[in-house]
């Protein structure tokens, strides 16, 4: 028991040393590559907390990335030079103009008809502190209401995914106040001081890092406390916890809004490594991408979900750009999927967990056999 | 005498016409060990649903001691003091059977004051005396989906043994044990008369002997008897009941 949590610790401390290190080995290409794999990571842990913590399989991850990634995005919109070149004291995108109401005041906040709702987005800051509480608010009132509407497996996977898609229309529908399809590009750098965020510099690698670092020790952290205890008895028999006196609701929405907070968080940082916010962030296909890599990485520890994403988009990109396997390097990912699937139903962290039980195994002297039902334990 | 644990006052449902439980009546005193007999469809079990929330009542009401708990939300009524063990074991299958009880140890219910690491020494050293009352101590570091299904039935005790109550419904402890495994059950249950008061549906003559103190025989969603067990064999209403199948076994 001990040694197994020396052994996690030391994974956690030896990944958290390798991305924070990387900025000394790689380019700034690299980098920021690497940085939007990181982003990809973070999802990969706030898909753990939901589906491998608390049991709720959310197919509309992607709603919390897009909504942050908006918020960040209509700030960072905003201090582009493309919206400072209008003759008017606000900046003004410049996608409102090709969809501004003919004889529009040309203002932020009265050229097309709720372009007013740009205008707090003046501030990076507000921009940075909604993309966090938007989708936690979100998801906080969801969560009261599906959880304590005691709707549970199935059923919320189904209520998010048709929600991500809604959100999804409404931004493509709403061209005047999102640009639709196009999403929001030519964006400006989030700028602290003299240091500005470019996506290209290691301010932002490193500004990534921490942040994948932060929320990864801290979810561990979490679900160590008995609040994470609990929620772990509630994923496994509601009903029982309920019948221990829990208010079963605030534990399911408690969580799952910190997953929805993590997730946000990813799509402001994403914004800033990438430089654009578009309505494909809230495919469908993206939404549940991000549920493989939980599930080859291992749905239930949160470091093995975070590196299967990064495996799998390093994968992906390394992949597509060999010549010989231009064409065929999506059917080698799928057919990789379906092994991970069929071999390691507990994804590479429950390799990793097997392997490390066979290694104390044989190294234990002692002659009395551990049981054999104790070979199960989770990570 | 001692205080009324657990009143029913006229308590009964009705499901689109049908009486499930109709106008159950009775006061469980505190420290009594009380068993429901009854044949299948009874209302045993639904009696249990009533009390403990699951199932909403649409007559009478329920006491725990002074407090009125009738129709309230099940964590509700938890938290007042009533524990229940299911018919079909419920326990967290993938925890560790000590974290199984740790969680029913948490010395708050709510998810705020529990964002915090470990438990007190004094609640640890309880769930180690659960374990040891239980027989669980060799298994504690087992997974409890791995557990026997009599060490998941011990193991649903000790989580209620765990919370507290000052109630206990325990609906039929020994559905699908051994011989072995009922005799240790009754075990634990009379380990358990005297600091908790318990209410036990149970099927098992030999089981029910061996703890009872007053029955309360159901039948159709009626109480027709409750006494002790010579005074509910001997019931007129109880053997004509039970006539199709020769009385109780």
């Amino acid at each position: 028991m001990t040694s197994r949590r020396l052994f996690e610790a030391a994974a956690y401390a030896l990944f958290i040393a390798l991305i924070l290190a990387a900025p000394s080995v790689l380019g700034e290409f690299w980098l920021n590559r690497i940085a939007k794999y990181l982003v990809f990571g973070m999802l990969g842990v706030a898909i753990c907390l939901s589906w491998g913590y608390a049991g709720i399989l959310n197919l509309g991850q992607g709603l919390f990335f897009g909504i942050g990634a908006y918020m960040m995005a209509m700030s960072l919109k905003l201090a582009s030079t493309t919206s400072q070149q209008a003759a008017s004291d606000t900046p003004i995108p410049d996608f409102m103009f090709w969809n501004a109401e003919p004889g529009a005041d040309q203002e932020l906040c009265c050229i097309t008809k709720s372009s007013f709702l740009w205008i707090p987005f003046q501030s990076e800051w507000f921009g940075l502190a909604m993309a966090v509480i938007a989708p936690t608010l979100i998801a906080a009132g969801l969560g009261a209401i599906v959880f304590r509407k005691r709707i549970s497996g199935v059923f919320i996977s189904i209520i998010m995914l048709a929600l991500v898609l809604l959100v999804r229309l409404l931004i493509i529908n709403n061209q005047p106040l999102t640009n639709g399809f196009n999403g929001l590009t030519d964006l400006g750098s989030f700028t602290v001081g003299g240091l500005v965020f470019d996506n290209f510099s290691k301010a932002t690698y490193y500004a990534v890092a921490v942040a994948l670092s932060v929320s990864l020790i801290g979810a561990r952290l979490l679900v160590e406390t008995r609040a994470g205890l609990v929620l772990q008895a509630v994923r496994d028999d509601a009903n029982r916890a309920r019948y221990l006196g829990f208010d079963v609701p605030t534990f399911q929405t408690f969580f799952f809004s910190v997953s929805a907070a993590i997730a946000g968080v990813a799509g402001l940082l994403y914004v800033n490594v990438a430089q654009f916010a578009s309505p494909t962030f809230m495919d469908l296909s993206f939404s549940i991408t991000m549920v493989v890599w939980a599930a080859v990485g291992g749905r239930n520890s949160l470091l093995g979900a975070c590196i299967g994403a990064i495996l799998i988009n390093m994968m992906e990109a390394g992949m597509s750009e060999t010549q010989a396997l231009v064409e065929s390097w999506r059917a080698i990912i799928g057919v990789v999927f379906i092994a991970v699937v069929l071999f390691l139903p507990r994804g590479l962290a429950g390799l990793a967990d097997d392997l490390l039980n066979a290694l104390t195994r044989r190294r234990a002297p002692s002659p009395v056999d551990i049981p054999v039902t104790s070979s199960r334990g989770g990570a | 005498m001692a205080a009324a644990a657990l009143t029913l006052d006229g308590l009964g449902v009705e499901f689109s016409g049908f009486k499930a439980v109709s106008k159950v009546s009775t006061v469980i005193e505190e420290g009594e060990l009380r068993v429901l007999l009854g044949a299948n469809g009874a209302g045993k079990t639904t009696l249990m649903d009533l009390i403990s929330g699951r199932t909403r009542s649409t007559e009478g009401r329920v006491f725990l001691f002074d407090r009125e708990i009738t129709n309230r939300e099940e964590f509700v009524i938890a938290r007042a003091g009533l524990g229940r063990k299911f018919q079909i074991p419920s326990v967290f299958k993938d925890l560790s059977v000590r974290r199984n009880l740790l969680v029913a140890a948490c010395p708050s219910r709510g998810v705020f004051s529990n964002l915090r690491f470990g438990f007190p020494s004094a609640t640890r050293d309880r769930v180690e005396d659960v374990l040891e009352l239980t027989g669980l101590t060799e298994a504690a570091d087992d997974i409890a989906a791995n557990l026997s299904h009599g060490q998941t039935q011990w193991l649903e005790l000790g989580l209620l043994i765990v919370q507290q109550p000052k109630v206990l419904l325990l609906d039929e402890p020994t559905a699908g044990m051994t011989a072995a495994e009922t005799q240790k059950t009754a075990r634990i249950i009379k380990a358990l008369r005297g600091r908790h008061t318990l209410v036990v549906v149970e099927h098992d003559m030999a089981f029910v002997r061996a703890i009872a103190e007053r029955i309360t025989v159901l039948h159709l969603g009626q109480i027709i008897a409750e006494g002790d067990i010579a005074h509910v064999e001997s019931h007129p209403k109880v053997k004509e009941a039970y006539l199709g199948s020769g009385g109780i076994h």
